[in-house]
C-alpha cells in the first residue's frame, strides 16, 4: 500500500505522526495550515510582531514536544492549537508587560497598540473569535477567500471586484453569498466547540 | 421583487457592496419581509464576526525553517529536549526564538532588540570560540545592600564585547552563585533612570562557576547600569523587586 502524502492527511493523524521518522513532514503541513491563524491572532492580540512571530515558534515547539497529550477524542486539533497559542499568547502578553520600555530614539523597539488597561486575560478572551474566523476565512477556496477579501478587507463593491478580478458580476454576488454561508456554518461549529472547551 | 431576487443580493447588501439603487430595492423589499429581515440579522452576525479576524499576514518564511532546524536538532540529541511544563523549556523556548532572529534583527524585527536575546548557560565550560574580541568593558558585580546578608561567598563580573551585527555580547562570570528560589530565576537589565532593557535570563546552581552569554541591542551601550533580578515565572510581569547582583558601567 502507497503510504499516504502528508497533505492527504487530516491535523490528528499529522498529530500522531509528530513522535516518528515523519515529524519534519507532518509538522511542517500542520504548519502550513495553521501558522498564518496563529500568527494573526499574534499580531491581533499581542499588537506587535516579532513577539508574534516568537509566538509562532513557541507555539510549533509545543505542538511537537506536547504532541502525546493531544487527545483527539476531547477536543479537535484545531481547538487544542487554540489553547496551546492562548496559552503561549498570555506568556508572551506578560513577558512584554516589563520588556517592551521606552526606549530613546527607538520609536520602533515601542509597537504595542494594545490600551494598556487590558489585562491579559480579557486580551486573549478575544482571541477565541479571532481564531475561529481566521480558521473560518482559512478553510475557504481560493476564490471564495478573494471576494470576502475584497470586499471585506479592501472595502470594494461587488462591480468593482468583478472589473478587479474580471469575474462576472453575477458569479460575484454567488461567490459572495457563498462564502458568507461557508462562514456562518464554520462559526456555528465553533460556537459548538467554545462551549465544549468551557 | 421576490424573496428569490433579493437573496443573491443580501450578503452583498450587508458587507455594503451594492449600487445604490440595487440597495434601494433591497431596503423597500426588506421593510415589507420578516423573512429576509431574518436573514439578513444572520448574515449581519457573520459579518460582525468578521470585525475579529486578524490581519491577513504571513509569518516570515524563516520561521518554519527555524522551527523544523530546532526539531531536527532535537531530534537528533533527545537529550537537549526539554520537559514541556518547566521554567527551563520556557526559557530555552524563548532564547531559541530570539537566538535564530539574531541575523534578521536589522531587518526584520526591531523590537525583537528591545527583549532579550541569548542565554547560554554553562557550568564549568570554557566558551573558547566566543572571546574572539577582547571585552571592551569590565563590570564589577556586588550585591546590593538588602540581599548581601543572604548572599556571601560570591563574586561576579560581567564582561561586555561589541559584535560585528552591532548588538553587545555580555559575559557573566558569577561564583557560587545562591540558585534562585524555587520557580524563579535571574534575569540580566541594562537600566538607565526609570527604563530597562532585558538582556536574557538564566538560572544557577549554588556551587562553582556559572557563565553565561547573552546579547544586547546596540541601544543598551546607554543604559550604563547592571542589575540581575530574581523574577518569579507567574509574576513575570513586571521587572523583579529582588536585586541579587547590580554593578555600573565605568
Amino acid at each position: 500500500m502507497m503510504p499516504q502524502r502528508a497533505d492527504e492527511l487530516s491535523d490528528e493523524q499529522l498529530m500522531s505522526r509528530l513522535g516518528g521518522p515523519e515529524v519534519e513532514a507532518a509538522l511542517s503541513k500542520l504548519y502550513d495550515r495553521y501558522s498564518r491563524t496563529v500568527y494573526g491572532v499574534g499580531l491581533k492580540i499581542l499588537g506587535d510582531r516579532s513577539l508574534s512571530e516568537e509566538l509562532v515558534q513557541d507555539v510549533f515547539l509545543k505542538v511537537w514536544r506536547s504532541s502525546s497529550t493531544f487527545n483527539p477524542s476531547r477536543a479537535s486539533f484545531s481547538t487544542w492549537l487554540y489553547m496551546v497559542t492562548r496559552s503561549v499568547a498570555i506568556d508572551l502578553y506578560r513577558k512584554r508587560a516589563h520588556r517592551v520600555h521606552q526606549i530613546p530614539d527607538g520609536e520602533t523597539h515601542v509597537l504595542t497598540t494594545r490600551d494598556p488597561s487590558e489585562g491579559p486575560q480579557e486580551v486573549v478572551d478575544e482571541s477565541w473569535l479571532s481564531w475561529r474566523v481566521s480558521r473560518a476565512l482559512e478553510v475557504l477556496d481560493v476564490p471564495h477567500k478573494e471576494v470576502i477579501h475584497l470586499a471585506y478587507f479592501e472595502g470594494l463593491s461587488q462591480r468593482e471586484i468583478s472589473e478587479r478580478t474580471g469575474v462576472p458580476l453575477g458569479t460575484v454576488k454567488s461567490r459572495t453569498a457563498s462564502a458568507f454561508k461557508s462562514l456562518r456554518g464554520e462559526l456555528a461549529v465553533g460556537d459548538t466547540l467554545q462551549e465544549a472547551i468551557r | 421583487m421576490k424573496c428569490a431576487e433579493i437573496h443573491p443580493n443580501l450578503t452583498a447588501f450587508v458587507l455594503g457592496g451594492l449600487e445604490p439603487e440595487e440597495a434601494a430595492e433591497v431596503r423597500r423589499h426588506l421593510a415589507s419581509c420578516p423573512s429576509c429581515r431574518n436573514e439578513l440579522r444572520e448574515l449581519q452576525k457573520v459579518s460582525h464576526a468578521l470585525e475579529a479576524a486578524p490581519p491577513p499576514a504571513d509569518p516570515p518564511s524563516y520561521l518554519k525553517d527555524e522551527i523544523l532546524s530546532r526539531v531536527r536538532a532535537e531530534a537528533l540529541y533527545p537529550s537537549t529536549k526539554a520537559d514541556s511544563s518547566s521554567l527551563v523549556e520556557r526559557r530555552r523556548s524563548s532564547k531559541t526564538s530570539r537566538f535564530n532572529r539574531l541575523k534578521d534583527l536589522r531587518i526584520v524585527l526591531p523590537s525583537a532588540a528591545a527583549a532579550a536575546v541569548v542565554a547560554m548557560i554553562t557550568l564549568g565550560v570554557f566558551f573558547g570560540f566566543m572571546r574572539e574580541e577582547p571585552p571592551v568593558a569590565t563590570i564589577q558585580l556586588v550585591p546590593t545592600p538588602q540581599e548581601a546578608a543572604a548572599l556571601n561567598g560570591y563574586w561576579g563580573v560581567a564582561e561586555i564585547r561589541p559584535q560585528p551585527s552591532g548588538n553587545q555580547q555580555v559575559e557573566l562570570k558569577l561564583n557560587n552563585f545562591e540558585e534562585p528560589k524555587p520557580n524563579s530565576y535571574y534575569e540580566l537589565w541594562f537600566v538607565s533612570g526609570e527604563k530597562r532593557i532585558s538582556a536574557g535570563s538564566f538560572t544557577s546552581v549554588s556551587q562553582g562557576e556559572i557563565r553565561v552569554l547573552l546579547n544586547v541591542p546596540p541601544e543598551a551601550s546607554n543604559y550604563h547600569t547592571l542589575l540581575i533580578t530574581e523574577q518569579h515565572i507567574d509574576n513575570d510581569s513586571a521587572p523583579g523587586e529582588e536585586v541579587a547582583l547590580k554593578g555600573e558601567v565605568p
